[in-house]
């Protein structure tokens, strides 16, 4: 507990170290802006408006680190409230806020929820105490009777999963050592594709049937700065086919 | 031909333009496989990583048969008393009627390199030459000997200059007869002019994605050979 | 592409670069327009082992990205048309094939165009040492793709260019049944023309120079 009030201790002192140079630069700004508005150029403002955020970066890395302990846990408790000018105030923020008051704090010192919220608070209330007893406990058993059925659903889906990513694993046979040799041989070097014949009959059974050569021209005349004649492939086909007619 | 130069012989430009590695003659390979029930699951895969995702992959239906060259026995290597390795020809078409037009494609592979552990694929000279029909007569007349046939059939992907192949491969040419194995074969290669090694690297990386649904690896042909067949 | 016919042009105690200064004046004179220069080649690959078997790799600056190859084997001859690469897998087989350096043959020259027409003036030479071995004479109809169909009119342009040398009955290798295929009993002549058909022309006049083993009248080695 000890430790744990000492780390915030050292933690809002460097916090307050860091508001402080914040603070600074932030003056230093307003200065700039107050007094040397006319001569300021863009360069210089920029600098210092770098200055400022590096400082809000800072600080903001400092709420951001882990062993920071949480100060939103933290309740801020207003011990005295006076509508008079408070002096110890004015001096320690240079005169900018003399009391402290729900004129100036409104959030720090709410005493009541958000209107909004109070308003939707109240409607629910009324709203619960509009049903019976009976209804209410009949609600209850309903939704509790869903909430338990969803619950089954998502251990089941999740048992399913599990399973399945374990079976997964265990099958992981996907490829066979003694295939890959075999296929490698056979296209590497004809072992299993014993030979019958010595004549590769089907290779000349080309479909199509080509008479001479395939389309010379596709394969000549694939180079470009040529000064042929493009006669489409087609054509030549058709009157080749004209030609044949009388010899078949 | 506007241009008022020479023109140079072709072989000539051709020499040239190996010499400034702009051919195409290097293949970088790594290759694995994937039983048949998994398949779906690598094809799925392949559509999300590979470039065509809107055309779904690109089919193909092949036939391919293997022709050797012998050198002729010469004193030399009869005193050897060994004949040096045959010269291995490809020869490639497409079984589907509709791309009857296209070229048959010749295919010459040379000895593959494994190399050391740090390079990331295997390597091996490869001429992929598009060709007339008459190809199978030519080299049958050349003197080349069939050594054997396949039908393959699956589908390709590309990504950038990778060219990915899931393929079955089944004996010659009837489709009903059983496949060759219960396995796809998967290859990713690139053909590059030699010196393009970084490429390597980038199918290295992409191998990786794949696994392991797929290992992709540099497989040893001389290690393969030792190995008995099962 | 079109309807390609070669022939071969003779000297007449010129030099080759007379000839095709002539021919070339010639064609000026008809309004035509040059178009470059154009290269044909051929390389012959054979096998110490089988000796009847010959493979021809030609190159036709027409079609820059195909390689034109030719297998001969005593019976009949194979065409294949490939891209350049095939050029490379030439060099691997070597062990079984070797290119016959001293046999490389070329033709090349100017372009002209005229109209529809396309005409090249080729000199051939052979070897690395390049021996000048005559001139062939290209003329191509663009608009067409059947000989049958264009002979006449390219008969017609042919005389009014080359005068008495011009052919006058349709070449041999238009009208020679083709024997690779039993399927086809018709002739080139009939035949949609194709690229290949060039470069087999082209390989009926190198194999006749290749054969004349003395150089022509004048001999003028070109650079």
């Amino acid at each position: 507990m000890q430790r744990d009030e000492k780390h915030m201790e050292m933690f809002i002192e460097n916090s307050l170290i860091k508001l402080k140079d914040l603070k600074v630069a932030i003056g230093q700004m307003c200065h700039k802006i107050e007094f040397e508005y006319e001569t300021i150029n863009w360069p210089t403002f920029l600098d210092n408006f770098a200055l400022i955020s590096s400082h809000l970066a800072g600080l903001s890395k400092l709420l951001a680190l882990e062993y920071t302990p949480p100060i939103r846990n933290l309740a801020v408790l207003p011990l005295h409230l006076s509508p008079d000018p408070d002096e110890h105030l004015i001096q320690i923020t240079e005169g900018r806020l003399p009391t402290f008051a729900a004129e100036v704090v409104p959030d720090y010192l709410r005493t009541k929820p958000d209107p909004a919220a109070e308003n939707r608070m109240n409607l629910h209330e009324a709203k619960a105490n509009a049903i019976t007893n009976d209804a209410a406990s009949k609600q209850e058993a309903q939704f509790k009777k869903i909430v338990t059925h969803i619950g089954e659903l998502i251990t089941k889906m999740k048992e399913e999963w599990e399973m399945e990513s374990l079976h997964r694993n265990l099958r992981t046979e996907t490829c066979n050592q003694n295939d890959t040799q075999i296929l490698m041989k056979a296209v590497g070097m004809g072992i299993g594709l014993s030979l019958k014949t010595n004549t590769p009959a089907m290779l000349m059974q080309q479909p199509g049937g080509m008479a001479r050569v395939p389309n010379p021209v596709q394969m000549a005349a694939s180079s470009p700065g040529m000064q042929m004649n493009k006669m489409p492939s087609s054509i030549k086909t058709n009157i080749k086919a004209a030609n044949l007619h009388p010899y078949r | 031909m506007s241009s008022e130069n020479q023109p140079t012989a072709a072989m000539d430009s051709l020499l040239q333009a190996l010499q400034v590695n702009i051919i195409p003659n290097q293949e970088y390979l790594l290759q694995g496989s994937i039983l048949d029930t998994q398949v779906q699951r690598l094809l799925h895969r392949l559509k999300g990583l590979c470039d065509n995702v809107e055309t779904a992959p690109e089919q193909f239906f092949d036939y391919e048969v293997c022709f050797s060259l012998r050198a002729p026995m010469n004193e030399q290597t009869l005193q050897m008393q060994q004949a040096p390795p045959p010269l291995l020809l490809r020869v490639r078409r497409s079984n589907d009627p509709a791309d009857s037009h296209m070229p048959f494609q010749l295919r010459y592979i040379g000895n593959p390199e494994l190399g050391d552990a740090k390079r990331p694929t295997l390597v091996r000279a490869s001429f992929d030459i598009s060709c007339s029909p008459s190809i199978i007569d030519f080299l049958t007349e050349m003197g080349c000997r069939m050594e054997f046939e396949y039908t393959v059939k699956g589908y390709l992907f590309r990504k950038g200059r990778m060219k990915i192949t899931v393929s079955k491969i089944f004996k010659a040419m009837n489709m009903n007869q059983e496949p060759l194995s219960q396995s796809y074969l998967v290859e990713l290669s690139v053909l590059a002019p030699s010196g393009s090694d970084a490429v390597a690297e980038d199918m290295r990386v992409f191998a990786e994605k794949l696994k392991p649904l797929v290992i992709l690896e540099k497989i040893d042909y001389k290690r393969l050979a030792t190995v008995p067949y099962d | 592409m079109g309807v390609t016919i070669l022939v071969p042009y003779p000297l007449e105690k010129k030099t080759g670069p007379e000839v095709i200064e002539d021919l070339a004046k010639r064609l000026l004179a008809m309004q035509a327009t040059p178009a470059g220069q154009f290269l044909v080649d051929g390389d012959i690959f054979d096998n110490p082992t089988m000796n009847k078997t010959k493979i021809h790799v030609m190159h036709n600056s027409e079609y820059p990205a195909s390689v034109f190859s030719i297998l001969d084997n005593g019976q009949k001859q194979i065409p294949l048309i490939t891209d350049l690469i095939f050029d490379l897998l030439m060099l691997k087989v070597s062990p079984t094939y070797q290119s016959k350096k001293s046999l490389k043959i070329e033709s090349k020259g100017p372009r002209y165009e005229l109209g529809d027409f396309l005409i090249k003036l080729g000199s051939v030479t052979m070897s690395q040492n390049q021996n000048f071995k005559g001139i062939l004479i290209e003329v191509d109809y663009r608009p067409c793709l059947v000989p049958a169909l264009c002979w006449d009119l390219m008969r017609e342009f042919m005389q009014g260019f080359l005068g008495q040398h011009a052919p006058t009955t349709v070449p041999a290798y238009f009208t020679t049944n083709i024997p690779m295929n039993p399927v086809q009993h018709f002739q080139r002549y009939n035949d949609t023309y194709q690229p290949i058909d060039t470069v087999q022309q082209y390989l009926e006049h190198f194999n006749n120079f290749r054969k004349q083993t003395q150089a022509p009248m004048m001999m003028t080695p070109r650079n």
